[in-house]
């Protein structure tokens, strides 16, 4: 048996939720570990899910700004450079965030290792390098931090071809004429829209009866209207049959009702999957859930002491956002620092176009746990800002108690919702009085005024 | 250069060969064979975004011997139909507008370009280790979770330098003086196909990534590659793979898995298995293509 090296913590997978472990336990003084099969650190945030999305999205956005530019400006844009500049901004921007973590790692003393880990008991870890070869690490301290993959539905082959999944799509070479998108979730809402933004015609199918369900509905409504106008439509309370490449030019859809549909190319987003198939989690005494995901307490630890598991691994909520804190709040816990407050709102950004982002109760929880709740709307048309960039969507809801003081909840749709819910956020946290909004000033023109509206929206109900 | 296994007055021959193509491919004073009608057709076709398979069905139908060729490789064993494939537009429906198009025109230019008197068997296994590229290249995109469409071309064209540098030495050679050996020709294609490659890429308006992974596949320069399709690297691997596959005097399992690129790839173990129980396949499909 080959000897082992020892460390003080090890840390698998190097996403979001593993590099701020790593990173937790260095600044803490611990001679840290870190594993990771591919060969770039960053994980899926950087190379399949969030950075590669939203840069796409914003250099769609761009070039649709700039195509509408031509109305004002003479010039024209190359008919070819569409997808081959995107693609290329893309994998610019993602290698250099890639550089930008693999040097923080580096500048932490960390020690990375290029290879597959694999349990073999609850504090040894075998590392397959890609010649096979086994390198043997030990440590008291583990996380799990391996993330998640697309989930391959069985009734669906994904080829990689023609029908793709989020990690295959991002390798397009060039736009289809029209695009069927499984799901109706963030991935597959935000896809659906950049690509019906591009000019391709697209189909979202899903089970249930609006996108993105679990977000506040006069906000789906938008977005589903601005979906529409860009050629996009939605088949809500649908089940995939089947789906298939003809075998000649287009991906066939049947639906349960026998409705077909077809389209040059698909895009599967049925849910992720967690990564533990290589881990051998079972030989550290854990067993992973019935949902294939590794469960924890509120501390991040699992059933095994000294083994904690954070990010995408554990489940929802699944955002790089939260999986960072976990690895961070993970390792204080285990080495018993202060981590602080626990974060008790945390925000939910969508970038669909346009964006949607939430903090707090939603209307039908606030009416559960108070007993009723006051509604104040703001719509960025009515703002000077929204008016000035020609905006034709955008609406902010604050939800507020039933006397119209306490703010309890922030639902936004439209352009810069992940920014501007931050404000609310605040508000929350300090539990600020609805009338705060109104007193102070705001830069003007900005979008941040939609709070003061919002807020007086709230006081005019209150009055009555 | 090695040039070791030849004699003084060859090794003569091949410098000067050599000093008067690479002069030739440099200032482009070149009379570079055309696309093929068909293939340019193909690659318009292909590249409108408004065309219909049905454009391009009766493009294959022009020509009796593209369209036998096309039937053929429907029925072979990489594209299994589940019945026999009997008329055109049958295995049209099957193969798909992408695969037909490269085949249409990889089939093309084959015949139209590189049909070269007293080389054909060599110039036959240049194409059926193309085509085990092209082939190799999907599955290895494929298990990269990365786009297939484009690996397919750049495999198939990779080489396509290699029948222009005889087609080039026949043009500067003496009609009536002996034919000159393969060793010869091989010693001088090693050192100029690339190049030569790149240049007829260019004339021919190739899509950028294929030109790029014509330029770039070999172990020694498919890092300098920029495009994000990777073409490079995948046909870098895929024509290790498909060496394998045509002759088996080539690099052995174990030597391909120790090969940079595997690791630049990240490919694990497994995936190089998975790659290698691929070769049977693979081997079957060239045939069909080529009989
Ligand atoms: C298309 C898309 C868009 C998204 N957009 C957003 C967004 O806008 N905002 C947001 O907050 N979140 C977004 N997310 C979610 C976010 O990317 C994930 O929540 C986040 O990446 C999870 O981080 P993680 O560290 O848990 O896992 P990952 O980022 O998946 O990293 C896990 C790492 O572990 C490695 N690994 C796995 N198994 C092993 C093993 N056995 N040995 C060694 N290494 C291993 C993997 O190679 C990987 O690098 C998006 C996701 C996708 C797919």
């Amino acid at each position: 048996m080959t000897s082992s090296s020892s460390y003080d913590l090890i840390v698998i997978g190097s996403g979001p939720a593993g590099q701020k472990a790593a990173i937790q336990g260095a600044k803490a003084g611990k001679h840290v570990a870190l594993i990771e099969q591919t060969r770039e650190v960053g994980g899926a945030c950087v190379y399949q899910g969030t950075i590669p999305s939203k840069t796409l999205r914003e250099t769609a956005l761009k070039m649709v700004q700039f195509l509408h530019a031509t109305d004002v400006f003479d010039f024209r844009m190359r008919d070819d450079l569409k997808i081959a500049s995107l693609m290329t901004r893309l994998d610019k921007v993602v290698r250099a965030h890639g550089e930008f973590m693999a040097e923080q790692i580096s500048r932490n003393g960390i020690d990375r290792f290029h290879g597959r880990a694999q349990f073999q008991s609850d504090r040894e870890i075998k590392v397959q390098g890609l010649d096979g070869k086994p390198t043997m690490l030990s440590a008291p301290l583990l996380v799990i931090a391996t993330g998640s993959r697309p989930r391959v539905p069985d009734n669906i082959p994904i080829d990689h071809e023609n029908i793709l999944d989020s990690d295959s799509i991002l390798s397009l070479v060039y736009l289809p004429k029209s695009l069927t998108v499984l799901g109706g979730g963030v991935i597959a809402s935000e896809y659906a829209s950049i690509f019906a933004l591009l000019g391709v015609q697209v189909t979202m199918i899903d089970t249930a009866d609006r996108p993105l369900k679990f977000m506040d509905k006069e906000l789906t409504d938008q977005f589903c209207e601005a979906f529409e106008k860009t050629g996009g439509s939605y088949r809500g309370q649908q089940k995939i049959q089947s789906a298939q490449w003809d075998g000649f030019s287009k991906v066939i859809t049947q639906l349960g009702n026998g409705e077909t549909f077809e389209s040059e190319k698909m895009l599967v987003a049925l849910g992720r999957v967690a990564n533990i198939e290589h881990l051998n989690v079972q030989a550290a005494g854990l067993t992973p859930t019935a949902r294939g995901l590794v469960s924890v307490n509120d501390h991040c630890q699992t059933t095994v002491n000294h083994i904690y598991a954070v990010g995408d691994v554990i489940g929802p909520p699944s955002l790089a956002s939260c999986s960072m804190e976990q690895g961070r709040r993970a390792v204080c816990h285990a080495l018993k620092l202060d981590s602080g407050d626990v974060p008790e709102h945390i925000p939910m950004g969508i970038y669909t176009i346009p964006e949607m982002s939430s903090v707090g109760l939603s209307e039908q929880e606030a009416i559960d746990q108070y007993g009723g709740a006051l509604v104040g709307r703001a719509n960025f048309q009515e703002i000077a800002r929204g008016q000035i960039s020609g905006m034709t969507n955008g609406l902010l809801k604050m939800i507020v108690d039933t006397n119209g003081e306490k703010l309890l909840g922030v639902h936004i749709v439209g352009e810069g919702a992940t920014e501007l819910i931050h404000i609310g956020q605040m508000g929350l946290l300090h539990n600020i009085h609805i009338d705060r909004f109104v007193e102070n000033i705001f830069n003007f023109p900005t979008l941040a005024e939609t709070y003061r509206v919002a807020a007086l929206d709230i006081a005019k109900q209150r009055k009555k | 250069m090695s040039l070791a296994s030849t004699c003084p007055t060859e090794q003569a021959e091949i410098e000067a060969l050599l000093s008067r193509l690479t002069i030739q491919l440099e200032q482009e004073a070149l009379d570079l064979p055309l696309l093929p009608v068909v293939a340019t057709q193909v690659l318009q076709i292909s590249g409108d975004p408004n065309a219909d398979v049905t454009k391009l069905s009766a493009l294959i139908q022009q020509d009796q011997a593209l369209a036998g060729q096309i039937l053929r490789i429907a029925n072979s064993p990489a594209y299994a139909a589940r019945s026999p494939i009997v008329s055109l537009q049958q295995s049209i429906a099957w193969l798909g507008m992408n695969i037909l198009a490269s085949l249409a025109f990889t089939v093309s230019v084959q015949s139209g370009v590189f049909k070269v008197k007293g080389y054909e068997k060599e110039i036959q296994a240049l194409w059926r280790q193309a085509l085990a590229t092209g082939l190799y290249g999907k599955e290895i995109a494929r298990r990269n979770r990365h786009n297939v469409e484009n690996a397919f071309l750049c495999g198939i064209l990779h080489t396509i330098g290699k029948p222009l540098i005889i087609h080039l030495i026949l043009q500067n050679t003496d009609k009536e003086s002996p034919q000159l050996s393969w060793t010869m020709i091989d010693t001088i294609i090693q050192e100029l196909s690339i190049l030569a490659g790149g240049k007829l890429a260019e004339a021919w308006q190739l899509p950028e990534p294929v030109q790029e992974a014509i330029r770039f596949y070999p172990d020694e320069t498919y890092h300098q590659a920029t495009s994000p399709t990777k073409g490079a690297i995948i046909t870098c691997l895929a024509d290790h793979l498909a060496s394998a596959v045509v002759d088996p005097s080539s690099l052995d399992e174990a030597a391909i898995c120790a090969l940079p690129v595997v690791q630049d790839l990240n490919f694990y173990p497994e995936d190089m298995d998975a790659l290698f129980e691929l070769k049977e396949t693979i081997q079957q499909s060239v045939e069909s293509f080529l009989t």
